[in-house]
């Protein structure tokens, strides 16, 4: 796995080395981050295999074997029983949805804690600060007294209302720690060009913190997709059930079909990896263009 | 704080949220609304169909079930009974939400808190329905039951477990007993007997430890099983039916001997090596697959099992027997099981639409019998089924079985059916601990007791 | 000095929607819960107010929650003091030592996105006995060492840590991620000049990555540290909290006083208390930084 990674020495940051000490060192740095690599890939390997199986091949628990029979069957059971596609849809719109709400929300309020002179803005933080580590099962039912009262039970809103307000203490935490370092001079010059607060934050602070609002996003993302227990309680519907309930469906009172829920598994972790693949370069890349103004 | 009413609060924490929702629109909240009308017929119709249910109008009713596996012949069953109704009452759609059971558990507590419970949920008997039918959440199904001579269906003496205070609250989809499943060719190769005794059993799971065999499977992570077991040893040690309500009604502690000389019992065959090994990360479905890919030599669990067995490896192969669970130190009698009145059917009071909802659940419960004969998952179902079992390809196992129920002298429901929850998982962990630690018996009863009094309402 | 000055309807529009939001779904909740705290309730029928009899019992007359409460710790303190370190050693080496970075911290963080369903059940079978087929297990015994094998889930001493090891695995990815990102943030041209000043390799990420990275460092305590205190999915996918409650950790507890034992408001009480954890928890955190922060510079 380590062709991957280009031996070249030239890293982007850090242009200073040592050039004796390459040869063994690295040899032993890059033997960890193969091991680190396999260890940490694994599962969705183990997993890929786990999905062909027959429920007793897998029940059996024999760690290294190979299914006896490719069970593909599993995959059109995913796809049909599970409503793969349904669900696909409902989890891609209510995440999408989300997130773009989030990261609005939580920078507008980091921007005004950060940026403007008010005498609440720590009172305001601390009040964030306070729900950071609420766990969601606490509310479950003062929330499901809310949502009875404003008659968004069973729909995608129950869902997307609380995702978002679970996410913003640790977004606006994150980001206001970001904004906090900007330099006040992009202001004072935006000020003297006339600029509004309004267009200091679109189009100078906004800008600069891509870094920052993609962390946000990546945490985010990995609380929503896989999120079952909010999900099962506030929806009842079967065309808005999202991802985690094809997984659930499988496991019912007294019978478990785990080599379907395998193969839904990796078809629901499939548009992650492959998005996350597929933007891990320009998430870097970004990041990095974010440090040059940082 | 005391004079802050809970509702207030959060009714009124409710009207500023709606109010700002309707004003601040949101990216969330204007994308949404185009999908919420159609996405949720309930909100929408409500006003007006809860006057009369006139048989023009459209009507839905929520069908909340623990069978959401397709794999799982109840899946089908279901969702065939749903559509022939559909069929004959256009106006009506029986919306399904299908979840697993530990998640179901949790969202009809979590709706009942709020009265918001579905038209149709799934509660387990006695005990456990309790609170909702205290809460008065259940609609009495006293005159439905009557009506299609739909109560004639079921078995004698089995509703009672669903009624408070002549109020029939639920209708069981089972009426199960718990007994011992073995592998007949494991016995034979091992040179072990059929156990009358308890005492026998514990030699002859040292006898099939000897030979590399596991002899009994169980899934205590889902701490009940362990819990069924132990109860059916307290139900011989102490000589019949009733322990537990003997101290409900303050006749006997935890701490008497029968209790005490289960516990030594049951620790007797844990010290033995019956389980195996890990047995507390195993769940109740990887448990019972070690019996069914003939990887351990017996299995103790409710007859609701019997399909699934039947079905299995070791099942195809007419490998598996059956045996009652034996007397323990001379005491008990064999024909006393232990009883598990199955998961039932209960309609919420506050149901939109009442009339249809109960109209529907007759329905439903006359067909069901019929159609879970036909999907071979009779054994155990709580209502008379006249049919020819053997004709139909019942397995000899499933017959057995059968030809026990006829055994059937009396019994006691599980624990957590009897006792409150609170006391229950007292109860649940306690027991779990035997199989990873040797406690001293007289400390067990010591700590249920313990439980038991902190938790008495 | 912060120099925008702007009206109090300006401020309104920038932070009102998010902290309404807000307060109304997660704060409020919070007090209804402190409020449920104080009830002899099962959640579903009539409640009772008893006051602070439940902090008194949870306190002082619980065998179960000190040790949840330890276990909780357990768990923020090997995240915090082996897992952070780690991470951050790796990141410094990848920003050393590797071009492409992008395929490599993506893959590190996989497990992360995996549904802790899978998680759960990959490391069930690492952790199985022997004759289940259980990794570990058999590669002690092929190695001759029978007597190191455990029922490594089953073991009321050792199944905590057993738990412990997996969270540190899956969130390694996370934490190298956001330190990896951090680190790429700081500038380029303060490593020029510190080689200018004879500083390079370790030496300059001893006096520049170090004192640089506080911050992101941070970000990755407080996440750690919401963690440990939340975590719930993995140990009621491997244990349940079972046996015997010897995995229970706060979040655990609290699920199971309030929806299996139908004790909503003792559950109440405890998830009352992990608000207080969490308020001294980032107070702490913070004067602890600030600290580090002044003495870096």
């Amino acid at each position: 796995m380590s062709q991957s990674v280009t031996l070249k020495k030239e890293a982007p940051v850090v242009k200073v080395r040592n050039k004796r000490r390459v040869s063994v060192g690295k040899i032993a740095v890059f033997a960890f981050f193969g091991v680190l690599l396999v260890t940490q890939l694994y599962p969705l390997i183990w997993l890929l295999i786990y999905s062909l199986k027959t429920n007793e091949e897998i029940l059996s628990g024999s760690f290294f074997s190979l299914p006896a029979v490719w069970q593909w069957s599993n995959y059109s059971a995913a796809i049909e029983s599970g409503n793969y596609w349904k669900y696909l849809y409902n989890s891609g719109f209510v995440t999408i949805v989300t997130m773009v709400s989030i990261i609005l929300l939580a920078s507008l309020t980091a921007f005004a804690i950060t940026r403007f002179r008010w005498k609440y803005g720590q009172v305001v933080m601390l009040i964030f600060l306070l729900g950071m580590m609420i766990p969601m099962q606490a509310t479950l039912l003062p929330l499901m007294l809310i949502f009875k009262n404003i008659d968004i039970l069973n729909t995608h809103l129950s869902l997307i209302l609380p995702y978002i307000a679970f996410q913003t203490p640790i977004a606006v935490f994150i980001l206001s720690g970001f904004m906090r370092t900007i330099p006040t001079e992009i202001e004072e010059s935006a000020i003297v060009d006339g600029a509004g607060v309004f267009r200091i934050f679109g189009s100078i602070v906004l800008p600069v913190s891509i870094p920052p609002v993609m962390t946000v996003c990546i945490l985010a993302f990995i609380n929503i997709w896989n999120e079952y227990i909010m999900a099962a309680t506030f929806i009842s519907s079967e065309k808005l059930k999202t991802l985690p309930f094809g997984v659930y469906s499988f496991v019912s009172q007294y019978s478990v079909n785990y080599g379907a829920i395998g193969a839904f598994l990796v078809l629901g972790a499939l548009p992650v990896v492959l998005i996350y693949f597929l933007l891990a370069e320009k998430i870097t890349k970004g990041m990095v263009a974010g440090a040059v103004k940082g | 704080m005391k004079f802050l009413n809970r509702k207030m609060l959060l009714s009124a924490m409710a009207g500023v949220l709606a109010v700002s929702l309707a004003a601040c629109g949101s990216s969330g909240n204007n994308k949404n609304d185009t999908s919420s009308p159609a996405a949720s017929p309930n909100a929408s119709e409500s006003p007006k169909a809860s006057q009369s249910g006139g048989s023009n109008e459209k009507v839905t009713i929520t069908f909340q079930n623990i069978y959401p596996d397709p794999t799982d012949p109840k899946y089908n069953m279901l969702r065939k009974i749903v559509a022939q109704y559909e069929a004959d009452h256009p106006n009506v759609k029986i919306e399904l939400d299908s979840l697993n059971t530990d998640q179901q558990k949790l969202k009809l507590k979590t709706q009942a808190a709020s009265k918001e419970v579905p038209d149709i949920t799934i509660v387990n008997p006695a005990a456990q329905m309790k609170p909702f039918v205290d809460a008065d959440l259940f609609a009495p199904l006293n005159e439905m039951v009557e009506k299609n001579g739909l109560k004639g269906t079921f078995q004698e003496g089995i509703l009672d477990y669903y009624s408070f205070d002549g109020n029939l609250y639920a209708l069981p989809d089972g009426n199960n007993i718990a007994l011992i499943y073995y592998n007949k060719k494991m016995f034979e190769e091992a040179g072990a007997k059929v156990p009358t005794t308890f005492e026998e059993l514990v030699d002859t799971v040292k006898q099939l430890k000897s030979k590399g065999m596991t002899p009994i499977a169980i899934g205590e992570k889902d701490s009940w099983t362990g819990s069924f077991l132990f109860m059916n040893v307290l139900l011989r040690t102490n000589g019949g039916p009733g322990f537990l309500q003997d101290v409900l009604d303050g006749k006997k502690t935890f701490e008497d001997p029968a209790f005490v000389e289960a516990v030594d019992a049951f620790q007797n065959l844990v010290q033995a090596g019956a389980f195996q090994e890990g047995a507390t990360s195993f769940d109740y479905n990887a448990g019972e697959n070690l019996f069914k890919t003939g990887k351990a030599a017996m299995y103790f669990m409710g007859s609701w099992a019997t399909g699934g067995i039947e079905t299995s490896t070791v099942g195809e192969n007419g490998e598996v027997g059956v045996f009652k669970f034996p007397t323990v130190g001379g005491k008990g009698n064999p024909d006393e099981f232990m009883l598990a009145p199955g998961s039932a059917f209960a309609v919420s009071k506050n149901s939109k639409h009442l009339e249809e909802t109960l109209d529907f659940l007759n329905y439903f419960m006359l067909n069901y019998p019929k159609e879970a004969f036909a999907v071979k998952g009779a054994v155990g179902v709580a209502q008379n089924i006249d049919e020819d079992f053997k004709a139909a390809g019942y397995s000899d196992m499933a017959m057995e079985v059968l030809g026990m129920f006829k055994d059937v002298k009396g019994g006691d429901l599980a624990f957590d059916n009897t006792m409150n929850p609170g006391t229950a998982q007292v109860h649940l962990s306690s027991i779990q601990n035997l199989f990873v630690a040797k406690k001293d018996s007289a400390e067990v009863g010591k700590e249920h007791q313990k439980g038991y009094e902190e938790n008495k309402e | 000095m912060k120099v925008l000055k702007v009206s109090g309807w300006t401020i309104a529009a920038f932070v009102l929607p998010c902290l309404f939001l807000y307060v109304c779904l997660v704060f409020a909740p919070i007090i209804v819960s402190v409020y449920n705290g104080m009830l002899d309730w099962n959640g579903i029928g009539q409640s009772k107010f008893v006051g602070l009899a439940n902090f008194e019992k949870m306190f002082t007359n619980d065998s179960l929650f000190w040790p949840a409460v330890g276990r909780t710790f357990l768990l923020a303190g090997f995240s915090m003091l082996i897992q952070l370190p780690v991470a951050l050693f790796v990141a410094i080496l990848i920003s050393r030592f590797v071009r492409r970075t992008g395929f490599l911290v993506s893959s590190y963080f996989l497990p992360v996105i995996l549904s802790v369903a899978v998680i759960g059940q990959l490391w069930k079978t690492i952790y199985n006995p022997a004759p289940m087929g259980g990794m570990i297990n058999q590669i002690l015994i092929n190695l001759g060492l029978d007597s190191w094998t455990h029922s490594w889930l089953t073991e009321p001493k050792i199944a905590i840590y057993a738990i412990i090891v997996v969270a540190l695995w899956q969130y390694l990815g996370y934490h190298i991620l956001i330190q990896f990102t951090g680190i790429q943030n700081i500038p380029a041209d303060i490593y020029e000049a510190a080689k200018i000043d004879g500083a390079s390799g370790f030496k300059a990420d001893r006096y520049i990555t170090l004192p640089l990275i506080v911050p992101i460092f941070k970000i990755s305590v407080v996440l750690s540290f919401i963690g440990s205190l939340q975590s719930f999915d993995l140990i009621m996918v491997m244990t349940g909290g079972g046996p015997a409650n010897a995995t229970n950790v706060l979040a655990s507890y609290m699920y199971n006083m309030s929806f299996l034992s139908m004790k909503y408001g003792y559950g109440s009480a405890i998830a009352s208390f992990l608000v207080v954890v969490c308020l001294a928890a980032t107070v702490v955190i913070n004067l602890l930084f600030n600290r580090l922060d002044k003495r870096f510079s």
